[in-house]
């Protein structure tokens, strides 16, 4: 079982996009898959239409009360689950830290999944914070969604340098371009610069109205609009990063 | 992970579309674009994974296993390429082979069924339009070559993970408003039946019901014509080679024909059984050859895997196993050209023809024949107890090998006596019999087979040692022979206990009392 975290400290960067999207394509492949909205906004539940409700809440979970698999909601792909986001996950980190080894627990939640599915993505909320440090210990990859600017950059690279220096057993770290705007010089740049390089993918998802309208259609791509640009580079990024897992 | 899922049987003519409609008017459901599957179902010949309640599915490349009734999938692989049987050790590795290996064994899968079904998907939605209960209608038709028959029509019904309630509610509209009830089997089974196969493989289990009263004659007749049934039904896959469990269902067959004629000697006519003994003691010789090879090269890997430097010690003897298989290639050749004689066909049409006239045959010389069948039965199962008391009791430790093989074959005929008669007795006295008989026969087993595993090796050194890596071979052969002796030595130290267990004195006062 593989655990992708779609994480990046910034929000709005396309982290539910690329959660929904290759957990549905790995589902499309033939895997099993699971994916956990762990960001209390819920948005990657909501894509799926499904009520972001957890029984028992995020706190009677991450203490190891609540049986995971009774929580777990099956999704319009059949091999696509879900266990849901929950607003009590807002106060995820005050629920770690009241537990023994807190950056431990969201694996212990997963441990009993292990031979149910291929892969795990986990849907992080925006934050550097204990749940963080606890999705970097339960991840074996982190696929961190970068706008190409600058300061994006330079979040990336304290990212990079905060879990190599800090995390036991770090994840490896994949980063891909997102939102990207072929018309914009800046973004052409950094693309051209960095992408392919050392733990930067090669694909690039565009920004595109498709993927704004997954929220209208609470569809993913890979169903409404598989042949469109985004629908597209989705498919590729889900192949480039099944290479470099396996 | 999966939903609950369940089947219904659709009425008879009830088109798929129709029965969109019909459930489109009790649910809210949206039809999507119906397609067509070819799936062949896998099994073993005496049907374990149908036994298991499984079926291994193969459809589009893909080899699944799934439970039967719900067709929950269990755990899938790709399918191999090409051949018409598979053996577990012949999928690649996986969850798949692991789940199927230690249900399959040494037995070779082949294909029981083949179906053509066209789906037509039905999903349920909720208020927000997520899907919440599958459905899938079903129109299947058995192909069988050219020829294909249509099957009864099913109504899939699959839960989504977390939508219980409505998977319960949609089931109970179903029953209410289209008065569907569950299938009575697996739509293979349907398949298999059409084409009038046995249902779930062909067993070579003994399962003949006689009653105290019966003519000796008559149960004997029941007795050999379900042992006669289980040597036909294995002959074609013995000749065939499809896996090495077709030959030994037949020789057990035959061992206990040979157990019956002997035992129940006094309800044949004397010079048809002696000629018939005959005939099945050939029939036993001429496979006897292949089957030894069969279970020494079954026994290879656990064999090699016991010398001392695990891996390069199966390397070592590779050559072994080269010359094992190339022997029996020769020993089948010349088995299946006994079996596809005349007189092994007359042998057994021959005996079938006796069979059939038995009881109405003349009675002289066969004085057990009108007698009950308990009679008989107890009187032949309380003397073989005794022979065997006796025969133990002479071998201490420095009795020859020949003694326990001795005691070990008229076990043998003991243990087929208690399941030849088992339905005339209480399952409380045969059970522990059996068990204790058992015990006795695994510790001479060992003892016998060691000692024939290591005549075996010994046999094959001198032409071991003239193959190409024949030299370090020949050394591993010999570590083996020291650790099968070994064996030996420990299984005949168990003898006194196990035998003192059979033997011992409630044991024989039980089988008086219920037998003599």
């Amino acid at each position: 079982m593989t655990v992708v975290a779609a994480y990046n400290i910034k929000g709005g960067v396309g982290k539910t996009s690329v959660s929904v999207n290759l957990a549905w394509l790995a589902a499309d492949s033939g895997a099993r898959v699971l994916l956990w909205d762990l960001d209390p906004q819920g948005a990657a539940t909501y894509l799926l239409r499904i009520k972001p409700k957890v029984k028992g809440g995020g706190r009677r979970l991450v203490h190891g009360k609540s049986d995971p698999a009774a929580l777990l909601k099956g999704t319009d792909h059949e091999r696509l689950d879900l266990l849901p986001a929950d607003f009590s996950y807002r106060n995820m980190d005050l629920a770690l830290d009241a537990t023994k080894r807190p950056t431990r627990r969201l694996a212990r939640v997963l441990a009993p999944f292990a031979g149910e599915y291929d892969y795990v993505f986990l849907d992080c909320p925006p934050a550097i914070s204990l749940a963080s440090e606890s999705v970097f210990a339960a991840a074996g990859v982190l696929l961190v969604p970068l706008i190409p600017s600058p300061l994006s950059l330079r979040t990336f690279e304290q990212l990079r340098r905060f879990v190599a220096d800090e995390v036991p057993k770090p994840p490896r770290i994949l980063a891909f371009f997102s939102m990207t705007d072929g018309r914009r010089r800046l973004h052409q740049d950094v693309i051209d610069e960095l992408s392919g390089s050392d733990g930067v993918l090669r694909t690039a998802i565009p920004s595109a109205s498709d993927v704004e309208r997954m929220a209208v259609e609470r569809r993913v791509l890979a169903d409404f609009a598989p042949h469109g640009r985004a629908g597209r580079a989705y498919a590729e990024l889900w192949e480039e990063l099944r290479e470099h897992i396996e | 992970m999966m939903g609950r899922a369940t089947q219904l049987l659709l009425p008879e003519g009830l088109a798929a579309a129709a029965v969109a409609d019909a459930l489109a008017a009790e649910l809210p459901i949206v039809t999507q674009r119906a397609h067509t599957i070819d799936r062949t179902f896998w099994d073993t010949f005496d049907g374990r994974l149908h036994d298991a309640g499984l079926a291994l599915v193969a459809a589009g490349g893909r080899l699944v296993l799934a439970d039967a009734a719900t067709s929950a999938e269990q755990a899938a692989g790709e399918l191999p390429r090409g051949p018409a049987r598979l053996f577990a050790g012949g999928l690649p590795a996986g969850p798949l082979r692991d789940r199927l290996a230690p249900l399959i064994e040494m037995r070779a899968l082949t294909p029981a069924a083949r179906v053509r079904s066209r789906f037509l998907p039905l999903n349920v939605l909720d208020d927000v339009g997520k899907i919440v209960v599958r459905l899938r209608v079903e129109e299947p038709v058995a192909v069988f070559g050219a020829r294909n028959a249509p099957l009864p029509s099913r109504l899939h019904v699959t839960g989504v993970l977390g939508y219980d309630r409505q998977f319960e509610r949609v089931g109970a509209q179903l029953e209410r408003a289209l008065g569907l009830v569950a299938p009575a089997r697996p739509v293979a089974d349907d398949a298999v039946a059409a084409d009038g196969g046995r249902v779930g493989g062909t067993s070579s289990k003994l399962r003949v019901r006689l009653e105290s009263g019966d003519r000796a004659d008559a149960a004997a007749v029941a007795i050999a014509r379900r042992l006669l049934d289980v040597i036909e039904v294995n002959l074609p896959g013995t000749l065939d080679d499809v896996d090495s469990e077709f030959l030994h269902d037949l020789r057990v067959a035959v061992r206990r024909s040979r157990a019956l004629q002997r035992e129940l000697a006094g309800v044949f006519p004397p010079e048809p059984l002696r000629v018939f003994r005959g005939g099945f003691r050939e029939l036993q010789a001429i496979t006897g050859p292949t089957r030894d090879l069969d279970v020494q090269l079954l026994e290879f890997d656990e064999l090699a895997a016991r010398l001392p430097d695990g891996g390069d010690g199966a390397v070592a003897v590779a050559p072994l196993r080269r010359l094992l298989e190339e022997h029996l290639r020769g020993a089948r050749a010349t088995m299946v050209r006994e079996l596809r004689a005349a007189r092994t066909r007359a042998l057994l049409d021959n005996w079938s023809a006796i069979l059939d006239g038995l009881v109405d045959s003349d009675p002289g010389g066969r004085a057990d024949a009108p007698r009950p069948v308990a009679d008989v039965a107890g009187e032949r199962i309380a003397a073989v107890h005794r022979r065997m008391v006796r025969m133990g009791r002479k071998i201490d430790d420095g009795s020859p090998a020949e003694a326990l093989h001795d005691l070990r074959k008229k076990g043998k005929e003991l243990r087929y006596l208690l399941e030849f008669f088992a339905s005339l007795y209480p399952p409380e006295v045969i059970k522990p019999m059996v068990s204790s008989l058992k015990g006795l026969q695994d510790v001479l087993g060992r003892f016998q087979d060691r000692e024939v595993q290591a005549d075996r090796l010994r046999s094959l050194g001198d032409e071991v040692a003239a193959l190409e890596g024949g030299a370090p071979a020949l050394m591993a052969m010999g570590v083996l022979v020291q650790q099968l002796a070994a064996d030996q030595a420990a299984a005949r130290a168990e003898f006194e206990e196990t035998f003192s267990a059979f033997s011992a004195r409630e044991q024989r006062a039980l089988v008086k009392q219920t037998f003599a």
